[in-house]
């Protein structure tokens, strides 16, 4: 509820298909500081993406239309994207997924759920 | 228990009162009569999964206001000169940002809850569909192809485990056992895992 000042330009895009996560991770990131735009699959996230400059994504990884893991594979074969920290949060723990992930080009994985003092240090680490 | 008395009579003469009626007791199988009940649970399951995304609905907007008014109270503090009463003010905003940093674990539970209840209205469904073909319920290989697929379902490490646990052939009360041990592990340690590669 406090700390809203040293993050105000960082600007970072939500994708998760369930509105209540959306919610968690909006108070979560406004709350320091963060500017949240929010996208409910990967085919949203990257039409946004395409048109506007932001500093990190964090996705869920199933999703309809579009997959987590998919989109980071979409965005790192954009030129703009190729160094943006990419975060998945999801609740898939299984190696295989992890493995997909980071071959997509994910940055790091974060098992849901999260609490809001771990998102932002992990944000805070990467960004 | 004995279901023969529900078997349609082939010497009787059509009905001709209720028609649904006679059509469920002409379809009569034992198989069907699975899937109906699996179907029913199905349902059953996202008719309370549908109210209770209603009642979350709810909560969420509330919660929001809360923090919402917590940060405008946050501001307000900041703003105003230092002396006692702003110092008990800022620790009282400080116990209400742990307490809302909770609440938000606690939130991310119904999600997880909506997508596990989700695979298992998927598994339903799939199993009422299987136990009416005749063929491939009455075939080994065919169950084992079913519970493969349905294992690919399970994504969390919750649902894998009981899977592994119930497929492998535990008693319900080794799985109970298991969801307990689960429980407790889970109150210690309510968050997930952060790896970056």
């Amino acid at each position: 509820m406090s700390g809203a000042a040293s993050h105000t330009s960082r600007v970072i895009l939500a994708v998760d298909d369930s509105a209540s996560m959306r919610q968690m991770v909006r108070f979560t990131l406004e709350s320091a500081g963060y500017k949240v735009v929010q996208a409910v699959d990967g085919v949203e996230a990257l039409d946004f993406a395409k048109g506007n400059a932001v500093d990190l994504v964090l996705t869920d990884i199933n999703m309809p239309r579009m997959d987590g893991i998919t989109l980071v594979r979409e965005l790192r074969g954009l030129s703009t994207y190729k160094f943006t920290p990419m975060l998945v949060l999801t609740t898939e723990s299984g190696s295989d997924t992890k493995q997909r992930g980071k071959q997509a080009g994910a940055t790091g994985w974060i098992v849901k759920p999260f609490s809001p003092e771990q998102l932002l240090s992990t944000i805070a680490r990467v960004l | 228990m004995d279901l023969a008395h529900l078997l349609p009579n082939p010497n009787d003469a059509p009905e001709t009162g209720d028609t649904v009626m006679v059509r469920a007791l002409d379809a009569w199988t034992p198989e069907q009569q699975i899937s109906r009940m699996l179907e029913l649970c199905e349902a059953q399951m996202e008719s309370a999964l549908s109210e209770s995304d209603v009642a979350v609905d709810a909560l969420i907007k509330s919660f929001t206001g809360l923090i919402e008014a917590g940060q405008a109270l946050g501001s307000l503090s900041e703003k105003t000169p230092a002396d006692a009463g702003t110092a008990d003010l800022r620790q009282q905003l400080e116990a209400l940002k742990k307490q809302t940093a909770a609440a938000v674990v606690a939130f991310q539970f119904y999600d997880k809850l909506t997508q596990r209840l989700g695979h298992v209205r998927y598994s339903l469904s799939a199993l009422a569909m299987f136990v009416c073909d005749r063929e491939k319920s009455g075939e080994r290989e065919q169950w084992r192809r079913l519970f493969s697929t349905l294992r690919r379902l399970y994504r969390t490490e919750e649902e894998r485990q009981l899977f592994t646990m119930m497929v492998g052939g535990a008693t319900a009360e080794q799985a109970r056992d298991h969801i307990q041990q689960s429980t407790l592990t889970l109150r210690n340690s309510p968050t997930g895992d952060v790896e970056i590669f």
